[in-house]
């Protein structure tokens, strides 16, 4: 039996595999099934902060294809002050990996997600391709970290940030922005 | 004893000595300064407030430290000032320091209400009344922050009792000023309340410290206000070479997406001062993209460096060269590592990165003692003693660090020092599963020289001023005797 610790290596390593695979599959056709927000490969290039989870809504739920990044910024943030005001939405939103061109629609408003308070504001998106979109930038904070989020489409704002704010809502994303926010 | 034993004991020993060469080094009260060629000179308490940016100013014949702080803590908003029994919010410490090994507390000037960095005084230049083209000549001219809400000038010709003279407010932030002292020019960190950033630059004429005269406000476009689109990094601080280098050399970031901004200082003092994107590019020469991993906390210019490798070539004998300090922000290596850069700018629309230092981390388990480790800002005096030849570096809980710069393409550590920690060095907290998990190390946070060699630094972790001065070979470094 000296081929025994391999054997038993070579099981647990098996049995690994099959779980991650499992675990990485059963979201996607959760939403799949449901027509809902999907998880997809965060689209965009090493920055100065780690990737976060991106997601697409279909047209069938949000009424037209919407995508969604949220990620923490940890030690970005006035620690006392907070999202004090609109430019700080501008500054941190994450909006600028979409496009570099963008103007507010509007005046922003007071936003909480996870228990966490701050601004969200909508935007008229310059695309590359010369194309238009919305975004809603989401900037909220704890203490001395971020947690960013922006949604954008071809919807109108407030449907994008109707939906954007119900998906931020559900138990699964405050859990994870929760967990995220504390580094795990 | 089998082979199976034998590699099972083996291996046991091999994860025993691993973990004990890991295993962190805390910090203990009366534990010995940790020191490679520094040594301790005197100290000062600080009244246990968080400090910044110490200036050291030969006035007279006196050698008086000005100290900024941060704001206070969490379990101390403002301490207690022995000298008047109150407490007070963290302001501006002014110590005569003229026998280093007994430095004299003479004043506690209190700063803006709040904690950390909303509040305090946490810059401070100092400028000869007499050296200022309009100034006072019996004055000596204090320019701090108070919180980010104003900038202030204090008469602190007698340090023990400073005037104010003047006040520059309604700002929404504030940080790393510069003043030229033979003209008056103040490059003054700001956040004007319509600019899209919270940090960037109002020129002052400060010449006549009684009556600031704007000159204009500068950033990088982008920041204007009424502008739309991504917003650059922010400011963090300039260093001009004055009128004769006719060079500002800015700052922008902390420990993300850094940028290096060379500016023409004529223009940007006599261009168009409209601040409209157009008009904020004409000043600038070139600017040096840093890592999205890296901020630019200090840049600090060394013109006209001989190289000695280059001694033998028809060109390119000198080099002009900035060097840039990042700032760690995040405690327990929670971030990219923050450290220092070379940049060759003798090219100026060429400027690129030579070199760079850091200290080694397993050298003392940092990213476990707690808090930060990492770079956060050098001396800025330019007084010959050190100047093109040695930096010191204050790196957070790895300590000041002195570095050989005489050749900046391989800048070498020829010293360093760690001071120990006392009752008042206040904790560093990470989350683990939720829950602060708090540790105490040095936070050595800022660091200036005098023109005699001493070195100061200050903790941000409410230690206080430590006094010191080079040793052995550290010394011949420098050309000391």
């Amino acid at each position: 039996m000296r081929h025994w610790p391999l054997i038993v290596s070579a099981i647990v390593a098996l049995g690994a595999l099959s779980g991650a695979a499992a675990y990485q599959h059963a979201g996607p056709r959760h939403h799949e099934q449901k027509g809902e927000w999907q998880e997809i490969a965060w689209p965009f290039a090493r920055d100065g902060w780690p990737a976060g989870k991106a997601f697409r809504c279909g047209a069938a739920a949000c009424g037209g294809e919407v995508e969604l990044y949220v990620r923490p910024k940890m030690g970005f943030c006035n620690c006392d002050r907070g999202v004090a005001d609109d430019d700080e939405v501008d500054r941190v939103a994450d909006l600028d990996l979409l496009s570099e061109r963008f103007a507010p629609i509007a005046p922003g408003d007071v936003a909480r997600i996870a228990d966490m308070p701050g601004r969200i504001r909508a935007y008229d998106l310059k695309m590359s391709s010369g194309l238009r979109q919305t975004a809603i930038g989401v900037a909220v904070s704890r203490r001395c970290d971020l947690l960013v989020a922006v949604v954008h489409g071809k919807g109108a704002p407030l449907e994008l940030q109707r939906a954007a704010l119900d998906f931020l809502a559900t138990s699964k994303m405050t859990g994870w922005m929760m967990a995220a926010m504390e580094g795990r | 004893m089998s082979g199976r034993f034998k590699f099972a004991a083996g291996f046991s020993i091999y994860l025993l000595a691993g973990s004990g060469i890991a295993c962190a080094q805390p910090q203990v009260i009366g534990a010995p300064p940790e020191a490679l060629n520094m040594k301790l000179v005197g100290t000062s308490d600080l009244q246990a407030r968080s400090a910044y940016q110490p200036t050291i100013h030969h006035q007279g014949d006196r050698w008086i430290a000005y100290i900024g702080h941060h704001g206070g803590s969490d379990d101390i908003p403002a301490p207690v000032n022995p000298q008047t029994g109150k407490a007070e919010p963290n302001g501006t410490s002014i110590l005569d320091v003229t026998d280093p090994s007994q430095p004299k507390y003479l004043r506690h000037l209190p700063g803006q209400e709040g904690k950390y960095e909303a509040g305090g005084a946490q810059m401070v230049r100092i400028c000869d009344g007499k050296a200022l083209p309009k100034g006072d000549r019996n004055a000596v001219y204090m320019l701090r922050t108070f919180g980010g809400e104003a900038h202030e000038i204090w008469n602190v010709a007698d340090p023990a009792n400073p005037v104010l003279v003047t006040r520059i407010a309604g700002l929404k932030d504030t940080h790393k000023n510069w003043w030229e002292c033979d003209t008056g020019i103040a490059f003054l960190v700001s956040g004007a309340p319509d600019w899209r950033t919270r940090r960037m630059t109002q020129v002052y004429d400060l010449s006549d410290p009684a009556h600031p005269q704007k000159i204009r406000d500068f950033g990088l476009p982008g920041q204007e206000p009424g502008s739309t689109g991504a917003v650059p990094t922010e400011l963090h601080g300039p260093i001009s070479t004055g009128p004769s280098g006719n060079r500002v050399y800015f700052g922008y970031g902390t420990n993300k997406g850094g940028f290096l901004q060379i500016v023409d200082r004529e223009k940007l003092l006599n261009g168009p001062r409209e601040p409209t994107a157009d008009n904020l590019r004409i000043p600038e020469i070139a600017r040096l993209a840093m890592s999205a991993f890296n901020g630019a906390h200090t840049t600090f210019p060394m013109p006209g460096m001989p190289i000695a490798e280059f001694a033998r070539d028809k060109d390119g004998k000198t080099r002009d060269i900035v060097m840039i300090v990042d700032e760690a922000i995040l405690n327990e290596c929670n971030e990219p590592r923050q450290m220092v850069w070379f940049a060759d700018v003798t090219v100026e629309n060429r400027p690129m990165m030579i070199s760079s230092y850091t200290v080694p981390e397993a050298s003392g388990a940092f990213c476990e003692r707690g808090g930060r480790f990492g770079a956060h800002s050098s001396n800025e005096s330019m007084a010959p003693v050190y100047y093109k030849k040695m930096a010191f570096i204050s790196f957070f809980n790895a300590g000041v660090r002195a570095l050989d710069t005489r050749d900046p393409y391989h800048p070498t550590e020829v010293g360093y020092f760690i001071p120990a920690i006392t009752a008042a060095t206040d904790k560093r907290c990470v989350k683990i599963d939720g829950k602060d998990r708090c540790k105490v190390a040095i936070q050595t946070n800022n660091v200036e020289t005098d023109e005699r060699g001493y070195i100061y630094i200050v903790d941000r972790a409410n230690t206080g001023l430590h006094i010191l001065e080079l040793t052995g070979p550290a010394r011949a470094v420098a050309g000391i005797q």
